[in-house]
């Protein structure tokens, strides 16, 4: 849900999207309505319990909805938005803008949030360096833009009327789980309501509800975890004169007793100043309205007008679970790993985590794949969460410097960042987040485990199409794109295999080729071929979550084994007795 | 990491190293140091080669 959370009872805080000032956000509110198992003697099995509708919930019961399969959302609140939760999500990256895009809400995402391309990270008084976005080249293959600044609960609304638009999940709202257990068949749930208490029975628990959640002692699950004495304090604020729309950066701020300073802009005009407080802090102090007040008027002066939307003073530990999956339970976003805000590789990460589960879900249920496909998603998405509580606590290492050699080492990156463009590199403010690969899933082939970049294309009608459009279209089953010309024989084989395995194929041309395959796209500009890392004649396997699986040089055997090794059919015996 | 003999001027190197130190404040000695670790490193790049210097570094014989 969060990037970040509280640390110990004495930083944690209450503050909903509540104003201290100003107009403020109204949040929606979701009525309970009584289900069935209310008052009933049967019990109810679901193939899928979703418990927790914060942004990765929420995306899960979004991309099961898209797929047509129907799941259980349990929700302890009554809107969007986490009562007590001081941080929340305002950074959406490529990748889940990509995930939004296919489920369907990019469009109010993009229209409602921000885009910016300049950043400025500065030290002292001094501009360390600048950089502009538009003008890298890591994020052209898509059509969604490196990243949009929106504010979290945004998503979490858009995503709960697309998921009541498509139906297929029922959302439960003031549905507090209060007892688990789980056994060889199946695993109950005890929830409480505002109209008592029921159970229910679930094949498949994902849990979702965030930093503070019941599971892991109800599951004995372990898990490594670092704490630290960073303290910050947020101010969401709105200016009379705003500054430049521009990411602004300090590690030093004068103005914060040369400590780091945040400064960027989502939605509604309203921008984020985060501010790094002196190591254990009191969190009542350095959130009071008066002392908020004070120090936003050493950083924009005397005369600057704002109006506080919201003040949250926060503390972060990284967590991470040594396994993502115990028994018939999956854990997903905060649950599965707590990371510092730097880089937005919290609520990124779990809408990913949603991503990779559900259509693997899906598979399983139809009957598509082996049950032991589901544990490639605690493989997949474990060495993506080690890999950002890596990235954050190096960043977080980095912006808490100790006095001594630390904090000596940092003076001298930024001294000659400066001066010398290498020394940049180690500027770390944060890496934002990415979409990770996978290099050690047992469902990859060696050549694949990266995502697919959500490119554009021309369909066979001349209409434009993106890879998000071949995903939707293949619904929840593996996509084969067959690059250039196809011999008949090849043709042929491609045939067989749409019919007998849960696969659909469609060619794509590049600039001169003649389309043999009923279904084709053209790919101009590469694009398509470029966005599957890939060159030459070639076919990649593309999975419903836009990842590679694996590519090849021949439609021949070669593709038979990856579809089978994408759907853990290959050793299915094997690793369900594991 | 390269451990046999690869400076072209070992004593001149030495001097030079020395002297930029000379009449320097500890702190700044130590600003110093850091800038020529991180300008030497960025000389190296590989992250391999930078491994085995930092292991080699600290391990002091008794």
């Amino acid at each position: 849900m969060t990037a970040s959370s509280s640390t110990c009872q004495s930083t944690a805080f209450t503050n909903g999207y509540e104003f201290t000032q100003g107009t403020g956000y109204t949040l929606p509110e979701y009525p309970f309505v009584a289900p069935p198992e209310l008052g009933s003697t049967t019990r109810v099995r679901h193939p899928i319990v979703i418990v927790g509708g914060g942004i990765t919930g929420l995306t899960l019961a979004c991309s099961l909805a898209h797929l047509g399969i129907s799941a259980v959302l349990l929700d302890e609140d009554s809107t969007v938005g986490v009562k007590g939760a001081s941080s929340r999500g305002i950074c959406y990256t490529q990748k889940s803008l990509e995930i939004f895009h296919k489920l369907g809400i990019y469009e109010r995402i993009a229209a409602k949030g921000i885009q910016w391309s300049v950043g400025r990270t500065f030290a002292g008084s001094d501009e360390v360096y600048s950089f502009d976005l538009r003008q890298q080249s890591d994020f052209n293959q898509s059509t969604q833009p490196p990243f949009i600044n929106i504010q979290q609960f945004y998503i979490e609304g858009y995503l709960v009327e697309r998921v009541t638009e498509l139906g297929h999940v029922d959302l439960r709202w003031q549905s507090r789980v209060t007892a688990f257990e789980q056994s060889d068949a199946f695993a109950t749930l005890t929830v409480e309501t505002p109209q008592g208490s029921y159970q229910i029975e679930a094949d498949h628990v994902i849990d979702a509800s965030g930093s503070h959640t019941p599971f892991h002692d109800w599951v004995g699950a372990t898990k490594q975890i670092k704490r630290g004495d960073d303290r910050w304090c947020i101010a969401d604020v709105r200016f009379s004169t705003h500054p430049p729309v521009e990411r602004h950066t300090w590690i030093e701020a004068p103005f914060n007793e040369n400590r780091a300073v945040w400064q960027h802009l989502m939605a509604d005009d309203v921008w984020r100043i985060d501010y790094q407080m002196a190591p254990n802090a009191d969190p009542n102090y350095v959130s009071r309205e008066d002392v908020v007040r004070e120090r936003l008027k050493l950083q924009f002066g005397e005369d600057v007008k704002v109006d506080i939307v919201w003040v949250g003073p926060y503390a972060y530990r990284s967590q991470c679970l040594d396994a993502l999956r115990s028994g018939r339970v999956f854990f997903m976003g905060d649950t599965a790993k707590i990371v510092s805000p730097f880089g937005a590789r919290g609520g990124n990460t779990g809408v990913a985590d949603a991503d990779n589960l559900a259509w693997k879900l899906a598979a399983v249920l139809r009957g598509q794949a082996s049950p032991a496909l589901l544990n490639s998603y605690s493989e997949e998405r474990l060495e993506a969460a080690q890999q950002n509580v890596q990235v954050t606590n190096r960043t977080a290492r980095f912006l808490r410097a100790p006095e001594g050699m630390e904090r000596v080492f940092r003076n001298a990156a930024i001294s000659l960042a400066k001066q010398h463009l290498f020394a940049r590199s180690l500027i770390n403010t944060g890496r934002m987040a990415v979409a990770n690969t996978y290099t050690r899933s047992g469902i990859c082939h060696a050549t694949g485990g990266q995502s697919v970049q959500n490119a554009g294309f021309a369909w066979g009608n001349g209409e434009a199409g993106t890879v998000n459009d071949l995903l939707t279209w293949a619904g929840g089953r593996l996509l084969v794109l067959a690059f250039g010309r196809l011999t008949p024989s090849a043709l042929r084989r491609l045939r067989q295999m749409t019919a007998n395995a849960p696969v659909r194929c469609v060619q794509v041309m590049g600039a001169d080729v003649l389309a043999r395959a009923k279904e084709s796209i053209q790919d101009r500009e590469g694009h398509v071929q470029t966005a599957c890392h890939m060159f030459g004649h070639a076919w990649a396997l593309v999975r419903p979550d836009g990842y590679l699986a694996a590519t090849g040089e021949a439609i021949d055997a070669s593709l038979v084994q990856a579809i089978e090794q994408s759907l853990a059919l290959a050793d299915a015996t094997s690793k369900e007795a594991a | 990491m390269k451990t046999n003999p690869n400076l072209s001027d070992a004593d001149g190197f030495y001097e030079q190293l020395m002297d930029a130190h000379t009449g320097l404040s500890p702190e700044q000695s130590e600003l110093l140091n850091a800038r020529l670790i991180l300008l030497l490193a960025n000389q190296i790049g590989d992250a391999k080669v930078l491994g085995e210097c930092i292991e080699a570094a600290r391990k002091v014989p008794a």
